[in-house]
């Protein structure tokens, strides 16, 4: 019942656009929809941990712990999207940039790109699970072309395209997959519920060559480097709420895709082959990331670096095998979600106050922006790990995972990038805060749906880790079930 | 029965590397489409599952008629000039997809490792599947790359009738009307780039940098 309404809830939506009589008032019917879609989210987490096992709806959608987990990740960060969007596109009708019409548009594509997503961890059969992820790049390549610009457009077109020839990889690797499962003369029908209780019995060698695919098809969708080339553009040039979106949650729905193979691949060949190879890429995220880091001049493309950096993180936790590590990469992908999204939406507001997305034209945000230049000043530190905010418990965990596992190197690495990257943090975003205030700009007003969040997703961060240390056990019993080792 | 289909895969395939202009290209995609029907169709046959002859009639339907239909049409629309803009000229592009073809017969062999006779459907997909990769890549024009796709597809296609006797029903059917309103999406995509940059040529998209 709780899963239909997850998926019935955006349809619904998607379908009340077409009644609402403007843009406007439809906003706030879209918060209070992904207001009862988190709660049905924290309820299916609650049954699901409690149960201690599966809910399923006619054997076609399924939720064990993990998908709950990536379902609640997915629903916090499109609230928070729902509420910024209202103060957002409001403007933009104020600002005569785009028309009521085109303003219903974008929450009938909201809708959809959000029910794609939340369709990714719910459906049991890993080729229909393909199938959702297309989909979400089908419509999520409306929302990047949306302003229609020579930009927007080329960016869309890149990330369309690079995107599905990617995928077209992760279906090969599918049915590869499928072939070691009818060889062993097991099974037919992908379920991943099924499929992971006979993994033992395949035939490592198609395993190892479908799961190269499965990790360059859905890696090309996470935006782990050397795949990541659609990235940069598309998060950058889509419309703000929907960078947040991109760049929270859409990458975690590919991580997703690559776990529930991964399983199967870590009972069938071992754990040794699946922890190198995401190892390997991992680390390559991070270091293609902080190149471009160090020489970015474009606000929105220096977040959406950054979000290769984390997803490499997130890649060097899944793979080094430790509870501690792997616990710290599932934790990482809820503080990254929250906290990117804040950014972005923080960097909206400055990309829309100061018309450019150039860091050296952007100056004195705190005056220009005072309630924004300050989340933003608290969320850089946050985005780059300093102690009290969640982030820093989750890399701290994964590098405690190097640590104990003896891959100093790794431990190393991450640590030397860490730095690297925090300190370009410091520099261009003390320089976009503190600087002088260009002589045209004024004090400006900001939209009050736009503060709540702000304010909904600083709690979120700030919460987080004091929460993480208390329940530290508790969830290290829980990874420990879910982690076939 | 097969070989035939095999034999005009091939020949269809190799049409298409060779292609100068659009137009070329969307008639040998009809083609190769036609013998994927045709090679789906056997397979059905022989293995009298009900559930493929539905995927080959998909096949005629969406690839050999509605596809390239829809491609032509756009094409008309956007009216560009048709060339394709090779990166590599003909006699590379043969070569390589000369290439093409060996590796792919090793690695099927490979895979597919007790017994040759079952490894050439898997090749000839797997070729064909390198070869719309490969129009991707070094072909210049948007359309291009929406048919390279397309290509890369039929691969696939071919691959899961030839190892698995298809995919689940409900899967098949889910991703043909996932590809179909890809490339609808994609020919909206190129009617934009055409109107506000009057090219489709993607090497000259190149604002986005670094």
């Amino acid at each position: 019942m709780l899963l239909i309404f997850l998926l019935g809830v955006p349809l619904l939506l998607a379908a009340g656009i077409f009644l609402a009589r403007d843009a406007r008032s439809f906003g706030i019917v879209n918060v209070l929809g992904y207001f009862g879609m988190l709660i049905a989210s924290v309820l299916l987490l609650r049954e699901v941990v409690v149960n201690n096992g599966l809910v399923t709806a006619y054997h076609f959608l399924v939720a064990d712990t993990l998908s709950a987990y990536f379902i609640f990740v997915i629903a916090v960060v499109a609230l928070a999207t729902a509420l910024y969007s209202i103060g957002y596109i409001n403007k933009d009708i104020a600002q005569g940039s785009i028309s009521g019409k085109k303003a219903k548009t974008y929450y009938l594509l909201f809708n959809l790109f959000c029910f794609s997503m939340f369709l990714v961890p719910l459906v049991n059969n890993l080729g229909l699970m393909w199938v959702a992820i297309e989909m979400t790049t089908l419509v999520s390549a409306f929302l990047v072309g949306f302003y229609n610009t020579k930009k927007s457009v080329e960016a869309a077109w890149k990330y369309i395209i690079i995107c599905s020839a990617g995928i077209i990889f992760a279906l090969l690797g599918t049915i590869l997959f499928s072939y070691a499962f009818s060889i062993s003369g097991c099974m037919k029908s992908l379920n991943w519920t099924e499929a992971v209780s006979t993994a033992s019995a395949l035939d490592p060698k198609v395993i190892k060559i479908a799961f190269i695919f499965i990790l360059v098809g859905y890696g090309t969708k996470a935006g782990l480097a050397p795949m990541h080339n659609w990235l940069p553009d598309a998060h950058s040039q889509a419309v703000g709420p929907v960078s947040a979106l991109l760049s929270g949650v859409l990458l975690k729905t590919a991580i997703y895709a690559i776990l529930r193979f991964g399983f199967i691949v870590i009972k069938s060949v071992g754990f040794a082959y699946f922890g190198h190879l995401l190892l390997l890429l991992g680390i390559v995220s991070l270091a293609i990331s902080c190149c471009f880091i160090l020489i970015q001049k474009d606000l929105k493309r220096l977040l959406a670096y950054s979000s290769i950096e984390h997803i490499g993180i997130i890649a060097i936790g899944l793979g080094l095998g430790t509870p501690w590590g792997f616990l710290g990469a599932l934790l990482h992908i809820f503080n990254h979600a929250v906290t990117k999204s804040l950014m972005f939406f923080g960097a909206s507001n400055m990309v829309r106050a100061y018309n450019t997305h150039n860091l050296h034209s952007i100056r004195g945000v705190i005056k220009a922006l005072p309630y924004t230049g300050i989340i933003v000043l608290l969320g850089m530190f946050a985005l780059t790990g300093f102690p009290p905010f969640s982030i820093f418990i989750s890399e701290f965990l994964i590098i405690m995972g190097a640590f104990n596992k003896g891959a100093y190197v790794v431990a190393g690495a991450i640590l030397l990038f860490l730095v690297v990257i925090f300190g370009a943090f410091i520099y261009r975003f003390s320089e976009m805060l503190f600087g002088h205030l260009p002589k045209n700009m004024t004090v400006q007003k900001e939209p009050l749906s736009g503060k709540i969040a702000f304010a909904f997703l600083l709690i979120l961060i700030c919460a987080t880790g004091p929460a993480l240390i208390y329940f530290r056990e508790d969830l290290l019993c829980l990874v420990q079930i879910l982690l076939p080792l | 029965m097969q070989e035939v289909s095999i034999f005009g895969l091939l020949v269809a395939t190799f049409l298409m590397v060779i292609a100068k202009r659009t137009p070329a290209l969307v008639r040998s995609f009809r083609y190769q489409s036609f013998f994927l029907f045709l090679a789906t169709l056997i397979i059905a046959l022989e293995e009298k599952q009900t559930s493929l002859y539905i995927v080959a009639g998909l096949i005629f339907i969406l690839k050999v008629i509605g596809i390239p239909y829809f491609l032509q049409y756009t094409m008309k629309k956007i009216n560009v000039r048709e060339n394709l803009g090779l990166i590599a000229n003909i006699q590379v592009s043969l070569l390589l997809a000369l290439g093409f073809a060996y590796m792919s017969w090793v690695f099927s062999k490979q895979l597919m490792s007790f017994s040759e006779a079952m490894a050439i459907l898997p090749a000839v997909a797997f070729f064909i599947l390198l070869t719309g990769m490969f129009l991707m890549i070094f072909r210049l024009t948007a359309m291009a790359q929406i048919i390279g796709l397309l290509v890369m597809e039929n691969g696939l296609f071919l691959l899961a009738s030839a190892v698995l006797g298809g995919m689940p029903f409900f899967v098949e059917i889910a991703i043909f009307f996932d590809v179909f309103v890809s490339v609808v999406i994609m020919g909206f995509f190129v009617y934009r780039i055409n109107k506000l940059f009057t090219h489709i040529d993607v090497n000259r998209l190149s604002r986005l940098r670094g």
